[in-house]
């Protein structure tokens, strides 16, 4: 009875004491960066205005001493884990989509 | 009789048992209804009177940029746990965050007169989750802090008391208004506010 007893309470244990987890996060702004979105914008003759009007408000308007800065970012983040208290394993996925324009200061 | 008192304990024991249901919704400034956006080299006053108060505010190297905005968000959790037992052994929890909300940026230059605008909606997933869990909490399943965060002018006077890294960056931080600005929830880890370590 007693042989059967520790390996019983040990399965019990770890069924009792299993946990998992899965989680998504999404942040930040969802632009579609297909070619034919970035092609309409030319290098050194697109204008700030150009920009905001093809994909919308960025994430971060950033002043630079001279210029300014347009930042989408868009990040997304997947996780799932398995929680056994002695033996825990999470695993974060996270992809960020990142574009960033330049403007000199004669564009407006 | 007896059946009658075994079920009002059980539902008495179900409703110990369910303590972390919940839903929150926030309404993060007012809508745009109605919005017509000015045209180019419209003046400044006249923008203003037509919007109101811009919500955020901060200074380019060309002028300035006004931004209003209207977040709705909307978070809901259910789960159970053991911790009324006296331990907390086990909890099952479920979230799910909804997102929705318009953001209007205008451009000034020095002349305040406004060289750009533009206008953006939205209706996404924030996120969302489901986890048991033993003895302790692991993971938070839907985590909507960094949406609801306060406005950055709350924040202005103290952004020189932060730790070293935020205060040595505060002279390019977003919040401080004269660096540019930024959209709420935006990834703290990539971007101008890495530089803060958040």
């Amino acid at each position: 009875m007693k042989r059967t007893a520790v390996p019983a309470a040990l399965m019990l244990s770890v069924i009792l004491l299993a946990g998992c987890a899965q989680f998504e996060s999404k942040r930040g702004v969802e632009v579609n960066w297909q070619s034919t979105v970035t092609a309409q914008l030319v290098n050194g003759q697109s204008t700030r205005r150009d920009v905001l009007a093809l994909l919308g408000p960025p994430s971060q308007v950033i002043a630079l001493d001279g210029e300014s800065a347009l930042y989408y970012l868009f990040e997304h983040s997947e996780g799932e884990g398995l929680i056994l208290v002695l033996y825990n394993r999470m695993r974060i996925d996270t992809r960020y989509d990142r574009a960033i324009f330049f403007l000199i200061k004669t564009t407006s | 009789m007896k059946a009658r008192t075994a079920r009002i304990l059980c539902a008495a024991f179900a409703c110990w048992l369910l303590p972390a249901c919940s839903q929150w919704r926030y309404d993060l400034g007012v809508p745009l209804d109605n919005l017509e956006i000015p045209p180019q080299n419209t003046a400044l006053a006249e923008v203003l009177q037509r919007l109101g108060p811009p919500l955020r505010i901060s200074a380019t190297d060309t002028g300035f940029v006004l931004a209003w905005e209207h977040w709705h968000v909307r978070e809901d959790s259910a789960g159970f746990s053991l911790g009324a037992l006296g331990a907390d052994f086990l909890s099952a929890d479920w979230g799910d965050m909804r997102i929705n909300g318009e953001f209007l940026l205008l451009t000034f230059d020095r002349q305040h007169l406004l060289t750009s605008a533009t206008h953006s909606t939205w209706d996404n997933h924030g996120g969302g989750g489901q986890a048991i869990q033993p003895l302790f909490g692991f993971v938070s399943v839907v985590d909507v802090d960094d949406i609801t965060d306060v406005m950055p002018q709350h924040r202005w006077g103290k952004s020189l008391l932060q730790p070293l890294p935020g205060t040595l960056n505060n002279a390019s931080s977003l919040d401080s208004g004269q660096s540019g600005l930024q959209q709420r929830g935006t990834p703290t880890a990539a971007g101008q506010q890495s530089l803060g370590m958040d």
